[in-house]
């Protein structure tokens, strides 16, 4: 049974030494019913913990978490220990059973042990394409491998809800892409309810539905993956969600002054602030472009290629200080001058503080 | 200062080794040569040169005073070492899931258990003998296998539950916290994943439990010691006497009694050699 996951004003605190460090404040939360869901946030902002407290591995200090409407955990209780949650969990190390080989990890987590089992899970190892492995040892498999042995594990069991740690993090950068695609379209070929929890903005993008940006113990923003991208809440958000240039500027009766650029915005308030422009959002150029506004002359410290496109580090002529990153089609000669655009329905404004 | 080549360099490694090796070996070499000469030859020839003209009659003659301890070492070390190493792998097993909860209560009952363990471990033997004794007294158990058995395992559930708790601390939580979000309770979870992930440690903990126990001289003195009912150390030592001592039988009385814990050596030792290699390499070798 697939279920509907709900915290409500989970709080976690650790006791460090004679501190208390409070890892999770107030952190309210539902992951429906065959959704994704996509916890981003850096290190030590409490994603792991928040995954283990929806496991049952730990206790919240206050708060409550309903499986549908069952309560499994409450204030220092655990009403439904993790054994009895049915939880399907992909670890960041995958946490294979060393001396089994990957056929009894996968039926390890299943209850009765007859021919339809082994029927469902030769089917599951065929969707992840391990059919061919299952009798190795984990130590004999290559990362990829193991980590859809990790999947298959937490599938097989038809969980009420699968929980990802990092789950793409050990894996090489080369075969990420395909892990991703192949979690995203299990989780939505078995409508199982899902978490996934990262550091990557990637594997948020292209897994979950709904993504969360966790930030000192509680959620910064819950949107789409495209809402947190286009409009981050602060510039925290927007720093984590994806790579950006932070600026100062000044608005003035409408108009956003940024560089030597001037924008119109009606919805801020007069004052110092904070801009933000991602590099894709940026163009260097000798020309005017349609739709996009200067923000002055600017001199091309670095030229680099990232692969598919070009990247460019500039500097604004008067200020050689500031620096930002702005994506090209083409390489440009460095110390060349230019016009630095921009698309000014992208610019984002953050309050200074 | 020369640079020494490669062959050189292994050279002088196995030369080192092979030193160490024939110092080891010299005792065994003694004892074996010395098992082989009569009365008058052990005490009128050098102790390393081999007799002349070897016999066994040191040897049958003690092996009439040994076959019943040996008989009775076997049959109280091997299965209560088993035992010992099997609970105590157990209440290792436990205190390493009490280490890991986040609970502070059951926190602090780990610690205090284990420190009470530990101390079981440290302290000598000897200290509770005469209690030990009266006890075993009262419950008629004074030289009998039970009460052999009771003294043993008083004293070794905790030895192993100590050298277990170290093979324990390298078990990765993962896997742990794998088995038990896949729904596996306490007991099967230590059958079928910690029990086969620290074998070479449980290993270990075995050979040591025998060796220990086998070398045992007290505890047998005191508690099981009637004529020939008694465990094999007594049973050596009878040949020193206080009037003289009968050299090549003490040594061919060592040599049988050497027998078993060495062969047990011989063929588990590389697990115990592994298991050692385990707590130094943080559980490479338990995999």
């Amino acid at each position: 049974m697939v279920v509907t996951v709900k915290l409500s004003k989970v709080t976690k605190t650790f006791k460090k030494g004679k501190r208390n460090v409070e890892v999770l404040r107030g952190v309210d939360l539902v992951v429906e019913r065959g959704a994704c869901m996509g916890v981003l946030g850096p290190s030590g902002t409490g994603k792991t913990t928040l995954m283990r407290i929806i496991a049952g591995l730990e206790v919240p200090s206050s708060g409550e978490v309903y499986f549908d409407d069952k309560l499994v955990s409450t204030s220092n209780r655990i009403i439904v220990p993790p054994e009895n949650r049915n939880i399907g969990m992909v670890f960041q190390s995958w946490a294979l059973y060393p001396n089994m080989k990957a056929y009894d990890n996968i039926a390890f987590a299943v209850k009765n042990k007859g021919e339809e089992t082994r029927k469902k899970i030769e089917e599951i190892a065929e969707l992840l394409d391990i059919l061919h492995v299952l009798d190795r040892y984990p130590r004999e498999l290559s990362g990829g491998q193991q980590q859809r042995v990790a999947l298959a594990r937490a599938l097989a069991k038809d969980p009420s809800i699968l929980v990802l740690d990092e789950p793409f993090s050990n894996l090489d950068a080369r075969i990420r892409d395909s892990a991703r695609a192949l979690v995203k379209k299990v989780q939505k070929e078995f409508g199982v309810t899902a978490l996934v929890v990262s550091h990557d903005p990637a594997d948020i993008f292209s897994v979950a539905d709904v993504a969360g940006v966790l930030l000192d113990g509680n959620f910064a923003q819950v949107g789409s993956p495209l809402e947190l991208y286009d409009s981050p809440v602060s510039a925290s958000v927007a720093r984590l969600v994806g790579e950006i240039n932070e600026l100062d500027g000044v608005v003035e009766g409408g108009k956003l002054r940024v560089l030597r650029g001037v924008v119109e915005r009606r919805d801020c308030q007069d004052g110092n602030v904070k801009v933000g422009i991602r590099p894709e959002d940026l163009r260097v150029s000798e020309t005017e472009v349609q739709g996009m506004i200067s923000l002055g002359k600017v001199r091309v410290k670095v030229s680099s290629y990232t692969g598919s496109s070009f990247r460019l580090v500039v500097s604004p002529l008067e200020e050689e200080k500031v620096e930002l990153y702005v994506n090209s089609d083409r390489p440009m000669p460095i110390n060349s001058e230019a016009v630095l655009l921009a698309k000014p329905e992208k610019i984002k404004v953050f309050k200074n503080n | 200062m020369s640079e020494f080549g490669p062959t050189v360099k292994a050279f002088l490694h196995q030369l080192i080794l092979a030193i160490f090796v024939v110092i080891w070996l010299i005792p065994i070499y003694a004892m074996v040569i010395n098992g082989l000469k009569s009365e008058f030859d052990v005490t009128s020839t050098p102790v390393f040169i081999p007799p002349l003209h070897p016999s066994l009659t040191a040897f049958a003659a003690v092996w009439s005073q040994l076959d019943v301890p040996l008989l009775n070492s076997v049959i109280v070390v091997i299965p209560v070492s088993l035992v010992a190493t099997f609970i105590g792998a157990m209440a290792a097993y436990y205190f390493y899931l009490l280490s890991v909860s986040k609970r502070r209560s059951l926190n602090f009952m780990s610690n205090t258990i284990f420190s009470l363990i530990a101390l079981a471990t440290f302290m000598p033997y000897q200290a509770v003998i005469i209690p030990l004794t009266r006890i075993e007294a009262n419950w008629g158990l004074l030289n009998t296998y039970g009460g052999a058995i009771f003294a043993f395992i008083l004293f070794y559930i905790p030895t192993a539950a100590l050298l277990m708790s170290m093979f324990m601390a390298v078990l990765p939580r993962d896997i742990i916290d794998a088995a038990r979000i896949d729904g596996s309770g306490d007991l099967r979870t230590f059958f079928r994943i910690v029990v086969p992930l620290t074998i070479p440690g449980i290993i270990s903990t075995l050979i040591f439990n025998v060796i220990e126990m086998w070398n045992n001289f007290f505890i047998p003195l005191v508690l099981f010691n009637v004529a020939k009912q008694t465990l094999i150390p007594v049973a050596v030592e009878s040949f020193t006497g206080g009037y003289g001592t009968l050299y090549n039988e003490s040594f061919a009385a060592a040599f049988l009694a050497s027998i078993i814990p060495l062969l047990i050596f011989i063929f588990l030792g590389r697990y115990f050699i592994r298991g050692l290699v385990t707590l130094g390499t943080g559980g490479k070798g338990a995999v």
